[in-house]
């Protein structure tokens, strides 16, 4: 903090109060005890007024310090968020900059050939067709993006519902094994018997156990395995995701649920789905963690409330 | 006829360097590509060129790193920062680094290829004879 915005540096001095104030009055209440009574009355009405005086001004320093600490925190608060939306729109302009760039120059290509005329060859004519499919696919990478933000910012309450942990984590693993056996990973099912039924908002949290097999799916290498399990942990339900895949590095780990880090492949990731992830637990009440081998794997946690 | 600029260009996105390479290739230039800060050095090893078109974000070696690596490997080639990454620091930074201009993705390639000729020509200028 600059000198200039501490609260106290401009404030008139506290010690008359803490100080001085106290002596006069112990004085005042001394020579009362030993002066006649007149002169004794006047000087313990003298000490009185100072100890309230004093007091009253202590009282409203401290509701002024109160104060400036609060509007300080709401400043603090303010520039933290200012500083997180100038982190996100960065994030935001790269990663729709990059489609876009690639658009730009396959519209250059594009009216470059269709400035031939009727006269291009057929090697151009074939290009063209390439660029205008390579915008498209483009298009529906900003798409993505576009999308997923706007998850971001939809704010609805969650709808609680009871449900089987079992069921609603099947439910996503059939979706994802079809895809996962072609690739050669296999899902192994790790349920503890006997769980009481959870009580959230089951399509979220749909969307995160999809999210993490999904990314799990992606990291695992041919012949690697996805384990999913659920357990209880005294008041908390726990899903693990555990994959096989290359893990992340201890340099990676603290960014996994940035918006838009990735470490897939340029166009390959949107890099929201973790953050995403994290977000929606959040917002479940529980908490999402990852730990890691590198190398060995990784292990997701969704730790939910009974 | 003078000699035709020739072009590295160093960015992650292939279709981005692709399309960009047969672009310039078809108004005359001669052009490389890489898709990294590595590969960029290997072929400058191989034979030299007169500017870099560099990309900032990149996995591995990023921009930033490969700078000055890049103008100690080819003292006389331009850099060119062409980024979607829009930060004053690092492009101040780039610049400071020794890179000749920043530009910032999307670019039309011909606001791209008048900022390649522009480089190319002020170096040609004010190279010693």
């Amino acid at each position: 903090m600059k000198p200039e915005t501490r609260p106290d540096v401009h404030a008139p001095p506290l010690w008359p109060h803490t100080l001085l104030a106290p002596v006069l009055a112990g004085a005042a209440v001394l020579l009362a005890l030993i002066a006649p009574p007149v002169i004794g009355f006047i000087l313990a009405l003298f000490a009185g007024a100072v100890c309230i005086g004093s007091a009253l001004i202590l009282a409203r320093r401290v509701r002024q310090g109160e104060q400036e600490v609060h509007e300080l925190d709401l400043r603090l608060l303010q520039s933290q968020k200012l500083a997180a939306i100038g982190e996100l729109s960065s994030g935001i302009a790269h990663e729709i900059n990059n489609p876009l760039a690639i658009i730009t120059q396959e519209l250059d290509l594009v009216r470059e050939i269709a400035g031939e005329g009727p006269d291009c060859s057929a090697a151009d004519r074939a290009e063209s067709r390439d660029s205008l499919r390579e915008i498209g696919k483009q298009v529906d990478r900003c798409r993505q993006i576009t999308h997923k933000l706007l998850n971001f910012a939809r704010k609805m309450e969650p709808v609680l519902q009871e449900e089987a942990l079992d069921q609603v984590i099947e439910d996503m693993a059939l979706l994802v094994e079809r895809e996962a056996l072609g690739r050669g990973v296999s899902i192994v099912r790790d349920y503890a018997p006997g769980l009481p039924p959870i009580c959230t908002d089951v399509p979220l949290l749909r969307q995160v156990i999809l999210n993490l097999l999904t990314n799990a799916m992606h990291a695992t290498p041919e012949g690697g395995a996805i384990t999913l399990g659920t357990r209880r942990d005294n008041d908390k339900l726990l899903i693990e995701v555990r994959d096989t895949g290359c893990g992340i590095t201890p340099a990676n780990m603290p960014k996994i649920f940035d918006p838009f880090f990735t470490t897939k492949e340029p166009g390959k990731g949107t890099g929201l789905g973790l953050s995403l992830s994290h977000g929606i637990v959040a917002r479940l009440g529980g908490t999402l963690t990852a730990t890691s081998t590198p190398g060995k794997g990784a292990t997701f946690t969704v730790s939910l409330p009974l | 006829m003078a000699e035709p600029i020739r072009v590295l260009i160093v960015d992650d996105e292939e279709r981005f360097r692709d399309t960009l390479a047969k672009l310039l290739t078809r108004h005359g230039f001669t052009v490389r590509t890489a898709g990294g800060g590595t590969e960029a050095l290997a072929l400058l090893g191989q034979a030299p060129c007169d500017v870099i078109v560099l990309d900032v974000k990149m996995p591995g070696l990023t921009g930033q790193d490969a700078l000055p690596l890049l103008r100690a490997a080819c003292p006389e080639a331009e850099v060119l920062v062409l980024t979607g990454h829009a930060s004053v620091d690092i492009a101040s930074a780039m610049i400071a680094g020794g890179a000749a201009d920043y530009l910032l993705k999307p670019c039309p390639t011909d606001e791209l290829e008048g900022a390649i000729r522009a480089v190319y020509d002020r170096r040609q200028a004010t190279r010693p004879r």
